[in-house]
Formats: structure tokens, sequence, C-alpha cells
């Protein structure tokens, strides 16, 4: 695997809440609805949620084919998993 | 959205592929339209047009976040940093005042 191809981790990350972009992207698919002030604040609680149980879970199926890293593969079986966990 | 990616990288705690880190980002789209989609229709089902924290609590519980062990404050406290914090949850502060005002 060429060096170029993968991303490392970062060692540093931001913990605030890309409040602007929540708001544009729930306009965008709901137009007509209004969202309560506070309110992309738990949107972007349980989106950091979703990207936590979707991590994990495949990282635990790369472990399972012991690869070192995180392949495709590996984020599509995640995804059906925790896709379906998290239908409202 | 490369800021949830970020995070994404930061709890799998391993190095991805280029073509990984592409499809998490069309997982989160396809999570966001999901997410919208339901908030309408726990916002619609109240006869409001405006989302209220009560959908997102609904939803949360829906997703088996929030149980009866685990409350939503809970989860704020958890993974929001102080100064969301202090917006979310109710605390009481001096002259019996209590902010957020529900």
């Amino acid at each position: 695997m060429a060096r170029s191809a993968t991303v490392s981790q970062r060692t540093k990350i931001k913990r605030t809440a890309p409040r602007g972009f929540l708001r544009r992207v729930f306009k965008r698919y709901k137009p007509h609805l209004r969202l309560e002030a506070r309110g992309d604040l738990l949107v972007h609680l349980s989106c950091l949620l979703f990207i936590r149980r979707l991590a994990e879970e495949s990282r635990t199926n790369a472990y399972e084919n012991k690869c070192s890293i995180i392949n495709k593969d590996h984020v599509v079986d995640a995804a059906k998993v925790i896709l379906k966990k998290s239908r409202g | 959205l490369s800021h949830y990616v970020k995070l994404f990288s930061f709890h799998a705690k391993m190095p991805m592929e280029k073509k990984a880190v592409e499809m998490v980002e069309r997982c989160l789209d396809k999570y966001f339209q999901n997410l919208c989609n339901d908030l309408e229709v726990f916002a619609a089902h109240a006869g409001r047009k405006t989302v209220k924290p009560e959908d997102l609590e609904l939803l949360l519980r829906r997703q088996g976040l929030v149980t009866d062990e685990v409350s939503m404050h809970v989860l704020v406290e958890q993974h929001l940093p102080m100064e969301y914090r202090q917006l979310l949850i109710p605390c009481a502060f001096s002259g019996n005042s209590v902010f957020p005002a529900h």
C-alpha cells in the first residue's frame, strides 16, 4: 500500500461544533422548518455519537480481518449496522 | 464535513484509506438526511413547525443512546465541551434563578 493513499491520525482535534454548518445542512433538507435555539448543539451531539459508534464498529471490522489500516469495506459493513441502529 | 472525518479518525485510533474517508462522508450525508426526516416527522406529530430539544431527545432515545439509566444530560456532559454544556443543562444560579429557563 502506497503511503500517499492512507490518512494517518491527527493528534489534535477541535471540540467546537460547526454550528453554522449544521444549520445550513438542516435548512437545505428542510427549508420550511425552524430549528430551535441550541437545537443545533443537540444535532451535533447526535452526530458525534454516530461517528463514535461508526468508528468503533469499523475498527472492530478491521481488527477481525487482521488489517492494520481501515479499509473502505470495513466502513461499508459498519455503516450498514450503525445506520440501521440509528433509525429514528 | 471534514470536521467529523477528523473525529472519526480520532475515535478509530488507526490509519485509514482515502476511499474509506469518502465512504464516511457519504454515510454522514445519509445520516443527516435520515435525521432531518425524523425530526420533521416528530415535529409534525406534535403539531409544530419548530424543532425543539424534546424532538432531539426523542430521536436519541429511539436510537438507543438515551435510556432510563443514561439521560441526555449525562451524554451532554460526557461529549460536549464546557461552554456548550452551560447552554444546554439547566443550572441554578444565585438569586434562585435557573438558566436556561424552560
